[in-house]
């Protein structure tokens, strides 16, 4: 049923927002357009990896992008918006990031549905807009954790002052089927039953964020169901088990930010626990101090990311036969696909508000792993890569 | 109007960008109960798009603005350009809206004279007609 009412609700959005046109002459304030921008070049000092895409040559073309939006009002009450991004990356999808209506019956209350960015971290439905944030490029170590970053659902905003304190409650349900990219692979996904819960309190200069996030994955691995059925026949079911790539996926987000007019501390720390043996369990978290002096803003940063698989002991005896020596020596090799990788990343960097809507930025990171690259990830070891490599990036954030 | 002349001369003069202790500011509002009073926090919230207690609605200055500068500093307690940084992650995740800006005071002022709910801020030496309301001065 869900799957039916969320694209038709799509569907009738952008109906409403091509109709505008029309009306736009009429009442011309009820229709904005704005929208945002980033040109971005980057430069990895390291023959033997990739990071971020970017390798030993000076290329623009990762993270820049474009991105438009579309508000319409209908009444005190209600708007449509929609978002359209167009990335360089090869490994986002352009295309339609946002798509939804708004009832806001006051000041307290938001409820929007449609296709939005889930909300998981404080910056994951504004990944894009580099404007919004003091990085060039978001910790990595954090934020390249989420492999889905979209749902068709709804999701409620309800926030409240209590003496000096404000105080947010935000939840959403939906589900999420589209493909993503994970390193050089692309899967096709499905998260159902997909929903999140979080509250942030906001007191003077400091401000707190607790969130949930829980999703039932099916993830499109032909060879890894092929071999866990084979496994099945064989009744090594705790190996084909570990290789049944669906199954719960949860989040567990804390954050703590403080910022006045000369400094800034921002944090975030996430649990990932993936139930199925081929998604991990992931712990990661960054922090960030930044000095003011307007109009430049300069931080440095550290984020780690800890990412582990649990496997289990291979129940396939070596030296049987040669038909269970091949599926032993097979079902180690797909282990060997799933890594547990350590990585972080330092950085230190610069922004400057050039003009109220364009900021110019520089950021030096210096990206290690502590163990084998899984190559899953923004790092990918090109063969050889000593676990160290240095990137620097040049950038423009703009928004109109 | 010799005030606002005055007052005019003294802003564009004024090319510092960190106002002295001097310069005050009023949080002046078109509200039909004459009582409200609000606290910084409050003030901060609404202009800041967060929620107060009434149902407001904020009416800002242009960035390069000498009174919103002071605002800034005083109220908000945050740079322009973190300001700009907030309201844009605001509007591209269909947060929240940045308030309406008016070119000067005196546009401010006549909005507010018009439009009931209608709250915004000022230098403090500036003259209030009878019909709005101080709800917040900060020194």
């Amino acid at each position: 049923m869900i799957r039916r009412i969320f694209p038709l609700i799509s569907a009738s959005c952008i109906i409403l927002l091509s109709c505008i046109h029309a009306v736009q002459a009429e009442d011309e304030d009820k229709l904005e357009f704005s929208g945002f921008a980033r040109v971005i070049m980057g430069y990895l000092d390291d023959k033997n990896a990739e990071y971020v895409e970017y390798d030993n040559s000076v290329s623009f073309d990762h993270q820049s992008l474009l991105g438009l939006q579309a508000d319409y009002q209908f009444n005190q009450d209600f708007s449509v918006t929609g978002q359209v991004v167009g990335h360089t990356a090869t490994q986002r999808a352009s295309g339609l990031e946002w798509l939804y209506l708004t009832y806001k019956p006051n000041n307290s209350l938001q409820i929007k549905l449609g296709k939005q960015r889930v909300p998981f971290f404080n910056y994951s439905d504004s990944l894009d807009v580099g404007f919004a944030y003091p990085w060039l490029t978001l910790p990595q170590q954090f934020y390249d954790t989420a492999f889905f970053s979209t749902f068709e659902g709804v999701l409620a905003n309800y926030e409240f002052s209590l003496d000096d304190w404000v105080i947010s409650y935000e939840g959403y349900w939906g589900y999420f089927d589209d493909e993503f990219y994970s390193g050089s692979r692309t899967i096709d996904t499905k998260v159902t039953g997909l929903f999140g819960l979080s509250t942030t309190l906001v007191y003077k200069h400091l401000s707190l964020r607790a969130s949930y996030n829980q999703g039932d994955v099916q993830l499109e691995l032909p060879e890894a169901t092929q071999l866990a059925e084979l496994l099945d026949q064989f009744g090594f079911s705790n190996n084909a088990n570990w290789l049944n790539p669906d199954g719960p996926l949860q989040f567990y987000q804390l954050s703590a930010n403080y910022e006045d007019l000369d400094y800034f501390v921002r944090s975030e720390a996430v649990k990932i626990v993936g139930k199925s043996g081929l998604i991990p369990d992931v712990n990661s978290y960054y922090i960030t101090a930044g000095y003011n002096f307007y109009p430049y803003t300069a931080y440095i940063s550290y984020s780690t990311r800890d990412v582990e698989f649990r496997h289990i002991p291979n129940e396939i005896p070596y030296g049987v036969s040669d038909q269970l020596d091949v599926l032993a020596a097979t079902y180690d090799f797909v282990l060997s696909q799933f890594l547990d990788e350590k990585t972080n990343g330092s950085k230190i960097g610069i922004r400057w508000d050039w003009r109220s809507n364009v900021a110019l930025k520089a950021e030096v990171t210096l990206v290690r792993a502590d163990s084998k690259v899984s190559n899953d990830s923004a790092l990918q070891d090109l063969g050889n890569f000593d676990g160290r490599a240095v990137l620097y990036q040049l950038g423009i954030d703009w928004v109109f | 109007m010799a005030k606002y002349l005055i007052l005019f001369i003294f802003s564009s003069l004024s090319f510092v960008y960190n106002a002295s202790a001097s310069e005050g500011i009023i949080v002046v509002a078109n509200t039909a109960d004459k009582s409200i009073k609000l606290n910084r926090q409050q003030v901060r919230n609404l202009f800041m798009g967060g929620a107060v207690p009434y149902e407001l609605e904020a009416i800002s200055l242009p960035s390069d603005n000498q009174t919103r500068v002071l605002f800034n500093t005083k109220v908000v307690g945050l740079t322009e350009s973190r300001i700009q940084s907030y309201w844009a992650q605001m509007r591209f995740t269909g947060r929240k809206r940045a308030p309406k800006e008016m070119d000067s005071e005196n546009l401010v002022l006549e909005y507010l004279k018009n439009n009931e709910g209608a709250v915004g801020y000022l230098p403090a030496g500036i003259s209030v007609p009878d019909s709005l309301t101080v709800v917040y001065t900060i020194q």
